[in-house]
């Protein structure tokens, strides 16, 4: 009997290798197929996920987008422009004398993304909105009322002095609101989420896909001509991982990448289809050390560990060279940052004398944690760990995911960790307020003053600063300053550095420059292809 | 074989039961506050009691668990902490994306892997063997991140000939938008006749489905040499060659076939094993699917997310293994399904 079959391994090679030949003929260039005709994208790799659509609710990462649809009353312009702001909703603003009656005077002949028209009314109803139920209301806490007398005016009554203009022009809480779609996410919270906007930026949204995709549609009615968008769509690839983002902008597959990994840019900058250029950025890493207990407890031990750090290796290793010392808690470029704080410098020899005088001269152990999830904080850490082992602290070091890392050390100082090494940034430009209070301001909770410490002389320091910040700036910049020369003399934290913001901008491209008063947006309306 | 399936259909549920509260559990007693992960880290004390009371997590944990199960088997799969989307809908709006990837990657798996095996098994020891056992065993050990790296600077950074990420190009959507038929883009942009789209997305799915089935095709290719090896030694096979049948019939027709159900077994499970195989792979091409979600939903330790994909994972589990025994009884006679 002799039988025939066909050779069903051959038959499989076979198609299988044509198929391959014929789709990476096709596919000769990955990029394409591009439109030949049709209208002007923009596409752009951005890390940024989007946790809610609600403007006012917002106070994560969709402020990427978020900057692009919507409009706070004014600007805040990056450190060293001409002006300190520019004016967005409101076209201009005054303060009283004792900074407790703020008015804004509301531009005439501007249309949200519904067409309705931008006015007074819509202004105060979203302002309440933030108030009321913004995630970040807090910023609102001063406001005692808020008033529309007229179709283009709107003034605030504080409950004490505070810089409304700050405020007014905050990245988290500020965003003034269609008051139709406000009306309807009181009734429905999820009214937003479907992708729905109700801005009046130079953008509105195309289409969302979840965890994939975000198109943005230039608006046509928008008011500002001149920051008018210069493509018709912005096509936005969420890309969680930056040497994925990298990929698709080195292989072509977009025009722009928000994130490209620190470590990778000298590779990028020897490019010449790339120039790297570097930012301000209101994001700084600290060490906080746990004052609640022994041996942290003593100042004299924590400026030995505040000698003992590395300064310019973290920079290095950790920043990748992006980064300067902080001088301070407050970032580079953010009130009430001062050049003139002091700073600690690396010297052993000095930390072995400080530790041997507070009667640690054999040493000790503690244990150090951080957040897993951050690049920068896994590079830096062990130049930590090996600096201070030279001075015979052992160091003990945990890498958790932040919220469990803080949730860990929230719940009780006298078991938490000694070390708790923290990247933060302001909610708005003011870090008086912000920094200064949040992580250092005495409290009977731990939040985020994670060195738990206690300090009349500086809670009134600060206390008195913030009530001056809306009056008289340069005093409460002096009294800010007085509290951070005692946070350098008490140490209850090391500033380690202040990051800066890296832009890889694509040959034949103008981008503007990073704003750090918005640090996770990209204003895409700016960027245009040279001619 | 009805009261076979229904008798695994309840043991299924049972063990997903216990899953549930497994996950449920260690998920909520890890340190992290659900409000905080909900409402932002700086949100205001009030704004937390407020979640907390809006979202029951203010209650007894048994309290909370057993509101869960009661919502879960309506259908009510809970709201992710970090997108405020409810789960389902995060799930079946990444689903297509993440099937269209395992699904090519399977096809590619068990077809390279049987004919490797089979090719491997003719001469033992020989060449030939050795370097499908090199490459089998490179397959099931290469980490899938490192693999899918690799490829993209070969065929994208090297050769340029395929895209390094994503499902279609950006510009498919403004020259060639694919229509809505079932869900899956790549299918419907065949069915629909869109080659510009298809085209397209074929490009892009090569990359990642060859990494993802890297894994499943060597333990495939593994699997089938040693199951070959067994039936080509059984009596039957050695009177097929004395009424004088043709080698390659023998071995691609009788041995083939009744090698097949072991492998059939590991194929399956490694179906269901490549769901949790494309957290890397998903992540490496920018892929849109379960796998990314995944990934973002444990590092943001979204506790509903994370039960959801959980019992995602472990229903493709139970029915991969389920599908599995209903087919060798169909290929083997003698495998009995009481």
């Amino acid at each position: 009997m002799a039988l025939s079959f066909p050779h069903p391994a051959r038959t499989v090679l076979v198609t299988a290798t044509a198929a391959v030949v014929a789709l990476s003929a096709a596919g000769c260039s990955p990029a394409a197929p591009k439109a030949s005709s049709g209208p002007d994208v923009f596409s752009v790799a951005a890390s940024a996920a989007i946790t809610t659509w609600d403007p006012v609710r917002s106070f994560s990462t969709e402020a990427l987008y978020m900057g692009n649809i919507y409009e706070p009353l004014l600007w805040k312009n990056p450190a060293g422009s001409a002006e300190a702001y520019s004016p967005a909703i409101a076209e201009s603003w005054s303060a009283s004398a004792d900074g407790k009656s703020w008015t804004f005077k509301i531009r005439s002949g501007a249309t949200f993304h519904d067409g309705e028209p931008i006015n007074a009314a819509a202004v105060k109803a979203s302002i309440d909105a933030a108030r009321d139920h913004a995630a970040a209301s807090f910023i609102w806490a001063p406001v005692e009322s808020v008033t529309a007398p007229d179709d283009s005016t709107v003034t605030l009554q504080l409950k004490y002095a505070a810089p409304m203009d700050l405020v007014a022009s905050s990245t988290y809480g500020a965003w003034i609101v269609a008051p139709k779609a406000l009306a309807a996410s009181a009734k429905n919270d999820k009214y937003f989420e479907a992708g729905i906007d109700a801005g009046s930026g130079p953008y509105t949204i195309d289409s969302y896909k979840p965890g994939s995709k975000v198109v943005l549609k230039k608006y046509d009615g928008y008011w500002n001509k001149k920051a008018a968008s210069h493509v018709d769509f912005v096509d936005i690839s969420i890309t969680p991982d930056a040497v994925t983002a990298q990929q698709m902008l080195t292989a072509g597959e977009v025009d722009y990448a928000t994130n490209i990994p620190l470590e990778n840019l000298k590779t990028l900058a020897s490019d010449p289809k790339f120039t790297v250029k570097d930012f301000n950025s209101p994001f700084n890493f600290l060490a906080m050390f746990n004052t609640s207990r022994a041996p942290l407890n003593d100042p004299e031990v924590r400026r030995a560990l505040s000698y003992a750090i590395p300064y310019k290796e973290i920079i290095d290793i950790g920043g990748q060279g992006y980064g300067t010392q902080s001088h301070g808690p407050a970032p580079s470029g953010i009130f009430p940052y001062s050049q003139d704080v002091p700073q600690y410098s690396q010297d052993l020899e000095k930390a072995k004398q400080l530790l041997a005088s507070a009667g640690h001269a054999d040493g000790m152990n503690l244990k150090l944690t951080y957040a897993s999830e951050n690049p920068a904080e896994a590079r830096f850490v062990p130049l930590i760990k090996d600096a201070f082992a030279k001075i015979g602290v052992k160091l003990d070091v945990k890498a958790e995911l932040f919220n469990q890392q803080w949730d860990s050390a929230k719940a009780d100082p006298q078991s938490a960790q000694d070390i708790f090494v923290l990247n933060y940034w302001p909610t708005y430009s003011d870090a008086g307020s912000d920094n200064l209070t949040t992580l250092f301001h005495s409290s009977e909770k731990p939040s985020f003053n994670l060195s738990y410490w206690k300090s009349p002389e500086y809670d009134k320091l600060v206390d008195k600063a913030a009530t001056l910040t809306g009056t008289d700036r340069d005093a409460a910049q002096g009294l800010y300053k007085e509290a951070m020369d005692l946070l350098y003399r008490e140490a209850p934290a090391a500033f380690l550095y202040d990051a800066r913001t890296v832009s890889v901008v694509p040959a034949g491209l103008e981008v503007p420059a990073y704003n750090e008063n918005y640090p996770f947006t990209a204003f895409f309306a700016p960027i245009k292809r040279a001619a | 074989m009805l009261r076979f399936v229904a008798r695994r259909l309840i043991t299924s549920v049972l063990v997903l039961a216990v899953l549930t509260a497994i996950v449920f559990i260690l998920a909520r007693i890890v340190p992290s506050d659900p409000a905080v992960i909900y409402a932002g880290p700086k949100a205001p004390p009030a704004e937390l009691d407020r979640v907390r009371e809006h979202l029951g997590f203010n209650r007894p944990i048994l309290e909370q668990y057993f509101d869960y199960v009661a919502k879960l088997i309506t259908g009510d799969w809970g709201q992710s902490l970090a997108t405020k989307r409810p789960v389902l809908d995060e799930l079946f709006t990444r689903l297509p994306a993440t099937l269209e990837l395992i699904g090519f990657a399977m096809v590619l798996a068990v077809s390279a892997g049987v004919i490797l095996g089979v090719v491997a098994s003719r001469r033992p020891g020989g060449f030939i063997d050795g370097a499908i056992r090199f490459l089998s065993i490179g397959g099931i050990s290469v980490p899938a991140f490192w693999l899918g790296l690799l490829l993209q600077l070969l065929f994208v950074g090297g050769l340029g000939i395929l895209p390094a990420t994503g499902q279609f190009s950006n510009s498919i959507k403004y020259s060639n938008p694919i229509s809505h038929v079932t869900g899956l883009p790549l299918l419907d942009s065949m069915i629909t006749g869109n080659g510009v789209a298809f085209t397209d997305g074929l490009q892009h799915v090569i990359l990642p489905a060859l990494t993802l089935a890297a894994y499943p095709l060597g333990l495939v290719a593994r699997m089938t040499r040693a199951a070959m090896l067994d039936v080509m030694n059984q009596d039957y096979i050695f009177t097929a060659r004395a009424y004088g049948l043709r080698e390659t019939a023998i071995r691609w027709r009788l041995a083939l076939k009744n090698a097949l159900p072991p492998v059939l077994s590991i194929a399956g499970m490694a179906a269901a094993y490549a769901l949790t195989g494309t957290f890397f792979v998903e992540a490496v091409f920018n892929w849109p699917g379960i796998g990314q979600f995944a990934t973002s939903s444990m590092l943001a330790v979204d506790y509903p997310a994370i039960i959801a994909i959980t019992l995602m994972g472990a229903t493709a589990y139970l029915l991969a293994n389920l599908l599995v025994d209903i087919l060798q009884s169909r290929i083997d006679p003698r495998v009995s399904m009481s």
